[in-house]
């Protein structure tokens, strides 16, 4: 089937058009440059256009989500709807349900979510969990921070083995990259404590985050993964952590990229959370200035940012020392999970009440840290979902972004306390975003961060995920109108997935299956073979499955899209 | 003034759902639209009339002006008054499940029994049960930890277990016996029960009043011993007679406090 998007005004970072009118034209679900006559014309005559978007970092599948959902039925009767001809019923708010997560990202033109913490013991279930989600392809990130393996060769400096078993790993469980949440503080939780800065060594393993970290981005450099290193920093969220978050991007600068599309070697996640400075919670204060520094200065770095979004929410990450502080902090419920040999979890609700002063200031460390950092390609718009605040809400943060005015209304009147800009650089920042960073922030700049080749651009050849929006931005100014930009992004006019519509004027009208995007490394064989015989008199001896019950068989993955990568080792 | 009464002809035994039946949505409704209404039961909905003879008199400018007498067993009805701010329902016989859940103002008053989570999440108005209830009386949403918040319960037969859940505001007066764990998690708001609990009254309280005129079984271990107290005055009503007063859940560092009638209960003097 031919398509042609008609006269539509076009945003397409990776190409360099910056809101031009033109014609998009796709073709068996593929960009193509040239359609037949009998191409079927969409008339999107002064709308924008911009190819489907990616969210790099999002928390949608797997046991932590089942947890949440189980031991959060007050969140589970937000947001229920009845089901359609076309789908099925919706519930929850800050955990919605998988049906439920692929419409409502579909509807806010989305077309592709990292999944970002997958531990590998449970990766059998998010692949389950990741069928049952439609409309929008998922990359899940297996985690390897507080691996026993991997903090026994990054004590020893064996970064053949490192790579090695990442190389097998991502085939066993099917994961696209490598995610490090606070590393060596979710094994030293195991213990009963954490660490604190990334040269505070893990109980028994006696290794620190600097090594960790440094040996996972060789082994990363040395496979030439798609994606760089992906990394949860140490200390997250404690004030006066901006200085363990520099030392860890700055740990890797001299580790040379290896990685055809992406510019960075590593990745730092939830920028917000990693950027305060001051010693508590009484003299706390921004530290987004010194971290987007770092980055504006520093080219081998990107991040998302984790924005607030005043919104009750559900935090869940693999960084179970710093749940357990959360819980401490505001006395919730709490759920905690060790997994064996691997990681931890944990499950805290929190509510970013702008009454209140510190989500308030955390709400001003996220925009700042969005104004600040002045390469759109090396930031891009997440909300940690649902940490900071459930993925629903990226339309708000854009019209933030794009309206100054918008910013100092909510502190003028209120709807944020004096800390978010007291405590915070945001009340001297009046840079708004144009439609062009916009799109970067939430489509390009992550496709390329992910190295993807396939999607991110309206580029011929390119997977035809596309998203229009019903707004003329010639005849809009977003300063002034926040709400109708909001309004706008959250219901997209379409969203087409692989060439299929799969959302009109805000409604969701067609569901099909998504992709699970994985990484096959080749070239690597006799080296992982090597290794696997190294590991599996530990894996049998500590973990409590068999091998044979770990692995992720190919029907877990029914739709997969996977990327090959040589190793030039 | 309106009047609405609904007889009850035929009982369902897969429960009715009568959340979108209370003065805030029906008031200006006439006869006709209770006759062209469909109502939730199960997954599917059925006309009121196979159900209720309906007769409605009398016309009704605000929800203030309604009053609906549901008459008959509505023991397979749930959600009655549920969210409702305004008007008064009387039901003569039986309530079902989440009977004047949520609601926010007007008076609902049963003349027979209510089943469990009666008056959950209360933010105001006033629930009248005349005989008992079941579990999770005035309590929070499943999973939530925001219980009720404002209004009046006053039961005059017994109570279930964990009444009052979660409980941050608001009365709750119990004329007849309650079940264990009365209070549990509360942090304000009062508690009275005038009959005998079975054990652990105020587990995990936080703050907030509880006073037990009749026999106490068990009490837990988290409460401390203050002081015996004679006529004590709560949340602004005098009560006649000695108690004994204990601070706690000291388990969750709480500061609530728990009244025991001393002549009933002399084994903890």
């Amino acid at each position: 089937m031919e398509y042609i998007l008609k006269n539509g005004i076009v945003y397409d970072p990776a190409n360099k058009i910056a809101g031009e009118k033109k014609d998009v034209m796709f073709k068996d679900g593929k960009i193509v440059e040239q359609v037949s006559s009998d191409a079927k014309i969409l008339d999107v005559t002064d709308k924008i256009v911009m190819p489907a978007g990616v969210d790099p970092h999002a928390h949608v599948a797997g046991p932590k989500l089942v947890v949440g959902r189980i031991y959060r039925p007050e969140d589970s009767r937000k947001g229920v709807t009845s089901k359609t001809d076309v789908c099925r019923s919706e519930s929850g708010f800050s955990i919605p349900s998988c049906p439920a997560t692929g419409y409502r990202y579909s509807r806010m033109g989305y077309g592709t979510v990292t999944e970002a913490a997958m531990p590998p013991l449970e990766a059998k279930h998010t692949h389950e969990e990741i069928t049952a989600i439609p409309n929008i392809d998922i990359t899940p990130l297996p985690l390897f921070g507080n691996n026993w393996f991997v903090l026994q060769w990054a004590k020893e400096g064996k970064i053949d083995e490192i790579a090695a078993f990442v190389a097998s790993w991502l085939r066993i469980v099917k994961g696209y990259g490598i995610k490090i949440v606070n590393p060596c503080g979710t094994e030293a939780w195991g213990w009963g404590g954490n660490v604190h800065g990334i040269d505070d060594p893990v109980p028994f393993f006696d290794v620190t985050a600097r090594e960790v970290i440094r040996a996972l981005a060789q082994a990363n450099e040395m496979l030439g993964l798609p994606h760089s290193i992906h990394i949860h920093p140490n200390d997250l969220g404690h004030p006066g952590n901006y200085p363990t978050t520099v030392n860890s991007l700055d740990c890797v600068k001299d580790i040379a990229k290896n990685g055809s599309k992406r510019n960075q070697t590593i990745h730092l996640t939830h920028a917000q959370f990693h950027s305060y400075a001051g010693t508590s919670w009484r003299d706390v204060e921004s530290g987004a200035k010194e971290v987007a520094d770092y980055i504006n200065n520093n080219k081998h770095v990107t991040c998302d940012i984790g924005q607030v979004t005043l919104d009750e929410t559900t935090t869940m990450t693999a960084d179970g020392p710093m749940e357990f502080d959360l819980h401490e902090l505001n006395g919730l419920k709490w759920a905690n999970k060790d997994i064996e040999l691997e990681t931890g979890s944990g499950i805290v609700p929190f509510i970013y009440s702008g009454k209140a002063p510190v989500p308030s200031f955390q709400w001003g460390v996220g925009l700042e840290l969005f104004l600040r950092i002045k390469d759109p390609w090396q930031v891009c718009l997440t909300t940690d979902h649902p940490n900071a605040g459930p993925f629903i809400r990226y339309p708000r943060i854009i019209s933030w972004l794009m309206s100054n005015e918008r910013r100092q209304e909510m502190m003028d009147n209120g709807e944020v306390r004096v800390w978010s800009y007291k405590r915070t650089g945001l009340g001297t920042l009046d840079r708004e975003y144009d439609f062009n960073e916009i799109a970067t922030i939430t489509r390009a700049s992550a496709a390329k961060i992910y190295g993807y080749q396939d999607r991110g651009e309206l580029t011929p050849g390119y997977n035809a995920d596309i998203a229009v929006y019903d707004l003329n931005p010639n005849d809009i100014d977003p300063s002034k109108e926040p709400a109708a930009i909001e309004h706008a992004f959250g219901n997209a006019m379409y969203t087409i997935k692989d060439g299929q519509i799969l959302v009109k004027d805000g409604e969701v009208v067609k569901v099909v299956p998504s992709h699970t995007l994985w990484t096959d490394v080749k070239g690597f064989e006799e080296q992982e073979k090597t290794v696997m015989e190294e590991v599996m008199p530990t894996f049998t001896r500590f973990y409590t499955v068999k091998f044979e019950n770990y692995q992720v068989q190919d029907h877990f993955t029914p739709n997969p899209t996977v990327t090959e990568v040589k190793a030039s080792k | 003034m309106k009047i609405i009464t609904l007889t009850l002809k035929k009982k369902s035994q897969i429960a009715l759902e009568f959340d979108e039946l209370i003065p805030d949505k029906v008031f200006n409704w006439e006869k006709a639209d209770f006759e062209n209404y469909q109502v939730p039961v199960g997954n599917r909905r059925f006309p009121l009339t196979d159900y209720f003879d309906i007769e409605v008199e009398g016309d009704a400018a605000s929800p203030e002006e309604v009053k609906m007498i549901l008459d008959g067993d509505f023991g397979r009805v749930k959600y009655i008054g549920c969210k409702m701010s305004a008007g008064e329902i009387i039901v003569n016989g039986d309530a079902d499940l989440h009977c004047g859940a949520e609601m926010k103002g007007g008076k609902i008053t049963v003349h027979g029994d209510a089943e469990s989570y009666a008056g959950r999440e209360m933010k105001g108005g006033e629930l009248e049960i005349m005989g008992s209830t079941r579990e999770f009386c005035g309590c929070s949403y499943i999973g939530d930890w925001r219980g009720m918040s404002g209004g009046k319960i006053t039961l005059h037969g017994n109570a279930g277990k964990q009444l009052g859940e979660c409980l941050s505001g608001g009365e709750i007066f119990v004329k007849g016996d309650c079940d264990i764990l009365a209070g549990i998690h509360m942090n304000k708001g009062f508690i009275q029960i005038d009959g005998d609990v079975t054990r652990w009254p105020g587990g995990q309280m936080k703050n907030g009043n509880i006073l037990i005129k009749g026999k106490l079984g068990i009490l837990l271990e988290g409460f401390v011993y203050d002081s015996i107290v004679v006529d004590p005055e709560i949340d602004g009503k005098s009560f006649s007679g000695k108690y004994i007063k204990y601070n706690g859940d000291i388990a969750v560092n709480g500061k609530g406090s728990l009244y025991l009638n001393a002549e009933k209960n002399r084994e903890y003097l």
